[in-house]
């Protein structure tokens, strides 16, 4: 899962980069204001981190604008500013959560993850389709019961088209989904994936619409 | 209003009925003592009169052989009137309710006028005259008592209304008290309706002119309170938000480096959890400074060299400025005595000279210079670094007023300390673009020392 992490301190942004990493996200990480605006209003990240005290243009009012712009990903405000006002406001302007620094950053991973799940429309915590659970916390895959190994890409690949099920992605859609920035990305590796999985996990559950990209239906097509 | 305490209502109360209490009692003592003496006067008269008409009824040939005659009581109150006539030493005529001896002892020797005498155990009041030959003596007497019941009987007219006036009195006299004292109930109770923490000024709609010094004051103190008690909650507020960043960070720098398989990783993180400590050190550091700096009375200051003080903060900074290849310089001059305390004045220069190190891009100038001309010792410290804009200018020293995008760490407290100590000295502070070097200029001066 790729996120936008907007933090103007240098300790702790490069703190909260390296864990959420750790935690299987790919991550953005953005100093001010007005990149994190530019950002969110170009780029289809899963979710953003998004600290108030910006430089440039405060955290709120970059929340404010990119929700009028009609950007709809999963906002976490992390913040420093703890008065009840202070929250109601970041929550009325369009966060989806707000947490207090400092943070557990598996709790803040955990979130993120909910955050996610809640705007594909999945409340539970694994993501089921067809035979397949995938749990993303654990970083594990099931299928029919049985533990599937997958690489780190394979994984994120997987999740993007599990979180999407029923919906069609087009290859560069799942490039963003897959990379952050600073990564060459070859021209072929999204097809190399999913040649991959389907390998892995049988060449029914992922479709090839020719043109458009790639589909995961949400029920076993019949043989 | 407790009992305990002494009651202001009660002392009114009892003031004013005291002294309506006294009047009536002066007034009631000099009605006394006037209609006695008038009351004398008149019955005096009275007596006088009805003897000279016994006198002149005597100027008949008096017979010396007829009995003596008793008059008739022709009135209640006759009895208490007595008269005796004598004619040569025999009783002539007399009243039913005179003695057959004179009413004055003939021992004591005649004497026309008033006279006291006990007669029968009864005070008489009693006039004695001759008549017109000298054979004849005339006595009128009046009771004693009869007259001092008159006078009571004046006394009480006009002394019984008082007496049942004076409960009426009392009562109306504490009901215009309590009704005096209505506003100052009020503002005990606003008062009392108030939250403790309520600090707006207390309003008492219709309070008296002699009410309106004490709430003024109320009032003030009310708003002196509350500014410091915002003060205090700002600060509070303030060095909590700055605190938790830095320790957002070490948590998440410590929790990275507990995971980091990789060793470069893992190494990376442990720095920076270290640097986040150290900033977390100094954020508290200054955050104890400054509140120390503002709790404290004026400290005592004593005559001394401002440049002793400067060079050796410079020396002492120089190693910080030699690592980012900074240029910082020192233009002193010899003796420059100001009124200070040493260890506030060195906090005062390593924040200046810090600030500008700290601010300053690498192979930056700082240059840091202590002057005197009339007497006034000037430290100024300025940089070649970016400066700060000219609407900004103002607001260096709020706290934890920072320059947005200095990309360095830093709380804005340093300015505060500075202003502080600089207010405690009595020393001015004036920031302003550097025209020689191009950055910040901030200068520090003291007034002369006397």
């Amino acid at each position: 899962m790729r996120i936008l992490l907007a933090e103007d301190d240098a300790l702790l942004g490069d703190g909260l980069r390296a864990g959420l990493r750790q935690q299987g996200f790919q991550v953005d990480w953005v100093r001010d204001g007005v990149a994190a605006e530019r950002e969110l209003r170009a780029e289809p990240y899963a979710a953003a981190v998004l600290d108030l005290g910006l430089p440039l243009k405060d955290g709120l009012a970059v929340l404010r604008d990119v929700r009028a712009a009609g950007v709809t990903l999963p906002v976490l405000v992390l913040t420093a500013r703890d008065a009840v006002p202070d929250r109601i406001r970041g929550l009325d302007v369009g966060a989806d959560d707000y947490v207090l620094k400092p943070v557990d950053l598996q709790e803040l991973a955990a979130r993120l993850r909910a955050l996610v799940r809640r705007a594909h429309g999945q409340p539970q915590e694994q993501l089921r389709a067809q035979d397949l659970a995938l749990s993303p916390a654990g970083r594990v895959v099931l299928q029919a019961g049985q533990p599937v190994t997958l690489s780190t890409r394979e994984f994120d690949l997987l999740q993007a088209l599990m979180l999407n099920a029923g919906r069609v992605l087009s290859r560069e859609q799942l490039e963003q989904h897959l990379y952050s920035w600073g990564h060459e990305v070859e021209s072929n590796a999204v097809e190399v994936h999913v040649h991959h999985l389907r390998r892995k996990l049988g060449s029914g559950v992922i479709q090839t619409v020719r043109g458009v990209g790639y589909l995961l239906p949400r029920e076993q097509p019949a043989a | 209003m407790s009992l305990s305490a002494p009651s202001l209502q009660r002392r009114l109360l009892g003031l004013v009925l005291g002294l309506v209490a006294a009047v009536w009692l002066g007034t009631a003592v000099r009605t006394w003592f006037d209609a006695r003496h008038e009351l004398e006067e008149l019955l005096d008269g009275h007596l006088a009169q009805a003897a000279a008409l016994l006198v002149a009824q005597q100027l008949g040939e008096p017979d010396d052989d007829a009995p003596a005659i008793d008059a008739p009581v022709l009135h209640k109150e006759a009895p208490k009137i007595a008269f005796q006539v004598f004619h040569e030493g025999r009783l002539a005529l007399r009243s039913a309710n005179a003695p057959a001896q004179p009413m004055i002892d003939p021992g004591e020797g005649f004497r026309s006028g008033f006279r006291s005498v006990q007669v029968a155990g009864t005070e008489w009041r009693v006039f004695a005259t001759y008549g017109a030959e000298r054979d004849i003596q005339v006595y009128v007497g009046e009771q004693q008592r009869s007259r001092e019941s008159i006078l009571w009987a004046l006394l009480r007219g006009s002394l019984q209304p008082l007496m049942l006036a004076l409960p009426l009195l009392a009562l109306a006299i504490w009901w215009a008290v309590y009704r005096g004292l209505a506003p100052l109930r009020k503002l005990g109770q606003t008062l009392a309706r108030r939250e403790p923490q309520a600090l707006q000024p207390v309003v008492v709609p219709g309070a008296p002119a002699e009410m309106q010094p004490m709430l003024n004051a109320l009032n003030a103190l009310f708003e002196r309170i509350g500014r410091l008690m915002e003060s205090e909650r700002r600060f509070t507020a303030d060095a909590a938000h700055e605190l938790r960043t830095p320790i957002a960070a070490i948590r998440a720098q410590a929790q990275v480096a507990l995971a980091e398989p990789d060793e470069g990783a893992r190494r990376h993180a442990l720095q920076a959890t270290l640097q986040g400590c150290d900033r977390a050190a100094r954020l508290v550091e200054q955050l104890l400074t400054l509140s120390r700096l503002e709790a404290a009375e004026a400290p005592p200051l004593a005559a001394l060299d401002l440049s002793g003080v400067v060079q050796g903060v410079v020396a002492e900074m120089a190693p910080q400025a030699l690592q980012r290849h900074q240029q910082l310089t020192l233009d002193a001059a010899p003796i420059c005595r100001v009124r200070g305390e040493a260890t506030l004045l060195v906090v005062l220069v390593r924040n200046l000279v810090d600030n500008a190190l700290r601010y300053s891009p690498p192979r930056a100038q700082v240059q840091v210079v202590v002057s005197i001309q009339g007497g006034k010792v000037t430290l100024t410290v300025e940089d070649s670094g970016p400066g700060v804009a000219e609407a900004e200018l103002p607001r260096l020293g709020e706290r934890f007023f920072r320059v947005l995008g200095s990309g360095q760490p830093g709380s804005g407290l340093g300015w505060s300390i500075v202003r502080r100590i600089a207010q405690v000295h009595g020393a001015t502070v004036q920031a302003r673009r550097s025209a020689a070097l191009g950055g910040l200029l901030v200068s520090v001066q003291w007034p002369a020392a006397g």
